[in-house]
């Protein structure tokens, strides 16, 4: 086991590697460059070139990537352009913000998403089944811009109950926190819901039709046992590797709904990272994003065989 | 079984309805939807405007019937494109493991924890933006999934006893792929492929609300949702509308998506 | 049940005092759309950090509301009779926010520092590679500042008192640390620069021992009175959520607002919209070096076939003033001449087309979604073009990369906004100049270069109409660009503020008080 997990780290160094390279390259070919951003429409070509070589943007491509790798191996992700704030501060200070937040939102819909595709899939084609599939299907459809400014609309103005914009790291006052949590949060698990309940049924589906549910029921065990003791545990397994896919996806950060609901985190800056062509920000965050990811994701694989014994980790 | 029977039918009618419309909008609309008239704008829906009209004084219904065709054309190709992409590359990473395994999850761990605007920001400036850059861009953002789940369902089949009788029969490793993994795997890939749908709709939403998507004039159901975000208070049919139309036909592909499901898989046959 | 909601509302009243405007009464929340870059005036900025740190800040001239310049930390100077030489008197008794008093080295170190830095965004104004060189800052006794130039400049005043220079702010020395890395800035303004919590917001709080000069505001310079105790940015980049937040009374002032949702607010009696233009170009740019649109027919045919007073009515849900002259239509030099404009005449166009040889190539119009009066012009414009026969189409890039595209000429049609122009010399040569040297440049033309030249370098005001009549006759002939309107920033207030106004898209806190 944890020969297996040390063999997996060492093969996210590739990944790695092939995500910095390829972060390096892409910003830098997409047009716009910080030089030309900051002058704006006072740019002549005299005060570009030079904001370019200040910035140290007219040198090759290539000794610019081999500067910055030298750099990040000495773990100095270098620093912002815009604000000048070394880049690992901005990060960790961002990923803690939108982890606290999506690591709770994950936890809420799947507690509440995996029993109700198990119970659509035992009462399947049932009405109780249409009704949960289309609720799903319909969440699954509204955009998070939608869907956070009506919750933002109904639960904040037109009730009152919440305040609107402002955000207090749980760190600095946790009730205080929690508050400015709760919408960004339900509708995080108001989205993802959607996708887990479909997963978690068809998963479920599987598994009822195998020989071993069939026997277990000839056996007399009660509908209930069968469900919980035998079907349950092994349709978890596809459904635990979509959410281990959710959460690295999340943990990336959550731009639209950082911005409805105005919480400075990881999602947010990388976005404004990107539209500002602020290089240092975008390749240290993707960098940190992959990393994340695939840590996530070890775990996650490290923890299949628990709801698959079949699978070995190995 | 009826009960089964009627959701077939509720999918079928679903997606005929959208497919349907597509193709009449195609040819005919009540009006023109890209004309541009600026004294009726933000018009609620009434007689001469079933659907009323946008903020450029645009037909609402006569934009939904032209962005069918192209919502579902973008939508279907990247789902295309993610499932042939996810299903050859998961299954044969499943199956062969070791190395092939290793480098092929390399490369698609590399992809998948790439934040797909930045792909598509990328894509785009090269392809520029129109349907086929949108299709590469949003094709290769969601091929990873799809691989991760292929890959993950594979693992758990190898170890089943089919697929060990194949082996020792002395099938080669193409054929038990192809005749034992393959089927016994789409299970996940049609529930993966199926809610892909609908996310490709929003995606290419959030793209147009990033100012990235299908350019205009051009309707598709994702641009009209994002251009009727800044008038939700005053006119909210401007985004229920296309928001429905999201929402139904993704219903509908479910739906259809579970009967699929029910046809392919194996164990179900004879049913 | 009972600990349960005892607990709420332990949750609820202790979120209480984090909500923005609920704090103590004499708080002004204000909405920024996005961090300040920097707290260093003039340098690593963008608009909407001059906007905030000119509540801070000031320099030795200040532009008035007309755009004239107005004294501000100086009380008067004088230019020597070759225009090379300024002297200017300090005021008596300003103090900065430190408690020092201020003096004449401190200006001069300060301009030195400021005029001296490499990454200063205003040193092409005053190192001589855009006009002229100040060779010299002295400080010939405690009240006086001289100034000494290479060559005349009738615009250094003007230059001096740009909020894109930081209005070439006067700091303290302890502005910046020992070893010459910048702090935070100790100046002059009323208001002093409290904390900040990077990517959330940051608070100015008054400076009680601000010296009041002048009767009433007038731009940047005139009387500032603070009314408040403390201005607290909160950082809002989602437009629809700051609405919200105005309406429940988290935010009191939106000072950058899209003309679709001022409309909306402007019935509404609990808030008060303000809507000003300023020296900002609202355009369709031409490029008139490719092959289609270097063709003067072709340009007009385009002019003649957009109604601009409509284009500008529909994407400023009529808050802004149509105006096809590059002078601002709020500037003194803006007369009869000056409203002369384009004629809408679709029926002139075929001819027109004819002419140009068009047929029925493709004409690409690049847009973006971060400004939507740019967004909204190229999709009406579009459709104009359309209805006249001209086969245009629209490309929708992000800024960043539209902006490469405007700096290296690349386009056809593009929709865009040049910033506040605070003078209409200063508005031409934005858009003059050679291509072959500034990609960027638009017009390029060497005779109205050097007309240009001639108003940048003349001060006397009835020689500089005649120069910009001429200009705008030959802006009318030639149509190197299409100018729609002078750009418009809209700010609305809540129902607790009183005395908010807008000028020239910043947002000044003097003047303005907050009731409970």
């Amino acid at each position: 086991m944890l020969k297996f997990a040390f063999s997996r780290l060492l093969s996210a160094i590739p990944t790695l590697f092939i995500v910095s390279v390829a972060v390096f390259g892409l910003v830098r070919l997409i047009p716009g460059d910080p030089a030309s951003l900051m002058l704006g429409d006072l740019a002549d070509a005299d005060m570009l070139a030079e904001a370019r070589s200040a910035m140290g943007l007219d040198r090759p491509i290539p000794v610019q990537f081999a500067l910055w790798l030298g750099n990040v191996v000495q773990g100095d992700l270098g620093r912002s352009v815009l604000n000048g704030q070394p880049v690992l501060d901005l990060v960790l200070q961002r990923f803690a913000t939108s982890a606290q937040m999506v690591l709770i939102a994950v936890g809420l819909a799947v507690l509440i998403a995996v029993p109700l595709g198990m119970i659509a899939a035992w009462r399947q084609n049932s009405g109780l089944d249409l009704a949960i599939v289309a609720l799903s299907t319909l969440l699954l459809s509204v955009p998070t811009f939608w869907l956070g400014l009506m919750i933002l609309l109904a639960l904040g103005l037109k009730l009152g109950w919440l305040p609107v914009l402002g955000y207090v790291s749980i760190a600095d006052n946790a009730a205080a926190g929690l508050v400015y949590l709760i919408m960004p949060v339900l509708t995080l698990v108001l989205h993802e819901a959607g996708i887990i309940v479909r997963m978690a049924r068809a998963s479920t589906l599987d598994v009822l039709r195998l020989d071993y549910i069939t026997h277990a029921r000839a056996k007399g065990l009660s509908e209930s046992a069968v469900l919980l003791r035998h079907a349950a545990r092994n349709a978890f397994g596809p459904t635990w590797t979509l959410i281990g896919l959710i959460l690295g996806n999340l943990l990336g950060g959550v731009a639209v709904v950082e911005t409805v609901f105005t919480i400075p985190g990881l999602g947010r800056l990388i976005v404004d990272a990107i539209y500002a062509r602020d290089y240092a920000v975008v390749q240290g965050c993707l960098l940190f994003v992959a990393f994340t990811y695939l840590l996530v994701n070890l775990l996650v694989d490290l923890l299949y065989p628990l709801f698959d014994p079949r699978v070995t980790a190995e | 079984m009826k009960r089964h029977r009627q959701n077939r039918i509720l999918g079928g009618v679903l997606l005929g309805g959208f497919l349907g419309a597509a193709l009449v909008g195609l040819f005919w609309t009540p009006f023109d939807p890209m004309r541009i008239e600026l004294r009726g704008k933000l018009q609620a829906p009434g007689a001469a405007h079933w659907l009323g009209t946008d903020e450029f004084g645009r037909d609402v219904l006569s934009r939904l019937m032209a962005a069918a065709g192209t919502s579902v054309s973008i939508s279907l190709v990247t789902v295309l494109f993610a499932v042939l992409a996810g299903v050859t590359l998961g299954v044969v990473a499943g199956y062969a493991r070791g190395w092939t395994d290793r480098v092929i999850m390399a490369l698609n761990d590399a992809l998948l924890a790439f934040p797909s605007m930045l792909l598509a920001l990328a894509l785009l400036s090269i392809t520029g933006a129109n349907m086929y850059g949108i299709i590469l861009a949003l094709g290769m953002a969601y091929t990873p999934s799809m691989v991760r789940v292929v890959r993950g369902s594979v693992l758990s089949l190898r170890e089943r006893e089919f697929i060990e009788v194949s082996r020792i029969m002395g099938n080669s490793a193409a054929y038990t792929m192809v005749r034992h993994i393959l089927p016994n795997s789409l299970a996940p890939v049609i529930v993966l492929a199926t809610s892909m749908f609908g996310s490709v709709l929003l995606t290419e939403s959030a793209l147009s609300f990033l100012g990235l998507g299908v350019p205009p004039p051009a309707p598709t159901w994702g641009n009209m949702l994002a251009s009727a975000r800044p008038h939700i208070a005053e006119a909210m049919w401007l985004g229920i509308f296309p928001g429905l139309c999201i929402s139904l036909s993704l219903l509908g592909i479910n739906l259809a998506g579970d009967a699929i499901r029910d046809r392919f898989d194996p164990r179900m046959r004879g049913l | 049940m009972s600990l349960s909601r005892s607990l709420l509302c332990a949750f609820l009243s202790s979120a209480s005092f984090a909500v923005p405007g609920l704090a103590a009464a004499n708080t002004l929340t204000v909405q920024i759309t996005a961090d300040i870059r920097s707290s260093q005036p003039g340098i690593n900025r963008d608009a909407g950090t001059d906007s905030v740190l000119l509540n801070v800040v000031e320099g030795l001239v200040a532009a008035g509301e007309d755009g004239e310049i107005r004294p501000m930390l100086a009380s008067g100077w004088t230019v020597s009779e070759d225009g090379r030489t300024y002297t200017f008197s300090l005021r008596e008794g300003v103090k900065f926010h430190n408690g020092a008093t201020m003096t004449a080295d401190d200006v001069r170190w300060s301009l030195e520092k400021l005029l001296r830095d490499p990454e200063y965004s205003c040193k092409a104004f005053f190192d001589g590679s855009r006009d002229a060189k100040v060779e010299s800052i002295t400080a010939p006794d405690a009240k006086t500042v001289v100034i000494t130039l290479d060559r005349p400049d009738a615009m250094l005043l003007k230059y001096m008192a740009q909020a894109q220079c930081g209005s070439t702010a006067i700091v303290h020395r302890d502005s910046f640390n020992p070893d010459g890395t910048w702090k935070a800035p100790i100046a002059t303004g009323p208001f002093v620069f409290g904390t900040w919590k990077r990517s959330e917001g940051l608070v100015l709080t008054k400076f009680a021992d601000y010296a009041i000069t002048g009767d009433k505001p007038d731009g940047y310079g005139g009387r500032k009175e603070v009314l408040v105790d403390e201005v607290k940015y909160v950082v809002v980049p989602d437009t629809a959520t700051a609405v919200a937040g105005l309406r429940s009374g988290a935010l009191d002032v939106l000072p950058y607002l899209p003309p679709s949702e001022a409309a909306k607010l402007k019935d509404d009696k609990d808030f008060t919209v303000v809507a000003a233009p300023h020296g900002g170009l609202v355009t369709m740019l031409f490029q008139t070096a490719d092959p289609l649109m270097s063709n003067v027919a072709m340009r007009r045919a385009v002019v003649a076939a957009l109604d601009t007073p409509q284009i500008v009515e529909s994407v400023t849900y009529g808050l802004g003033v149509p105006n096809n002259s590059l002078v601002a239509s709020a500037s003194r030099y803006h007369t009869a001449a000056q409203d002369k404009g384009y004629i809408h005449d679709p029926s002139a166009v075929p001819a027109l087309l004819q002419e140009a040889g068009y047929k029925g190539e493709t004409i690409n119009i690049l847009t973006n979604r971060r400004s939507a009066i740019n967004y909204d012009t190229a999709v009406i414009a579009q459709a104009m073009l359309q209805a006249a026969g001209i086969n245009a189409e629209i490309e929708v890039l992000e800024w960043a990369s539209q902006l490469d595209r405007f700096n290296s000429g690349k386009y056809q049609i593009m929709a865009f906004n040049y910033s506040n122009r605070s003078d209409p010399a200063l508005a031409f040569q934005t858009v003059v100049g050679s291509k072959a040297k500034n990609a960027n440049a638009v017009w390029d033309d060497p005779a109205v270069g050097e007309r240009v030249n001639a108003a940048l370098q003349e001060a006397d005001p009835a020689k500089r109409q005649a120069i910009f009549d001429d200009l705008h006759a030959r802006f009318l002939d030639q149509v190197p660009l299409v100018m729609l309107a002078n750009g418009l920033d809209v700010g609305v207030s809540g129902p607790r503020v009183t005395g908010y106004r807008t000028w020239q898209g910043f947002a000044r806190f003097w003047g303005v008080s907050h009731s409970e």
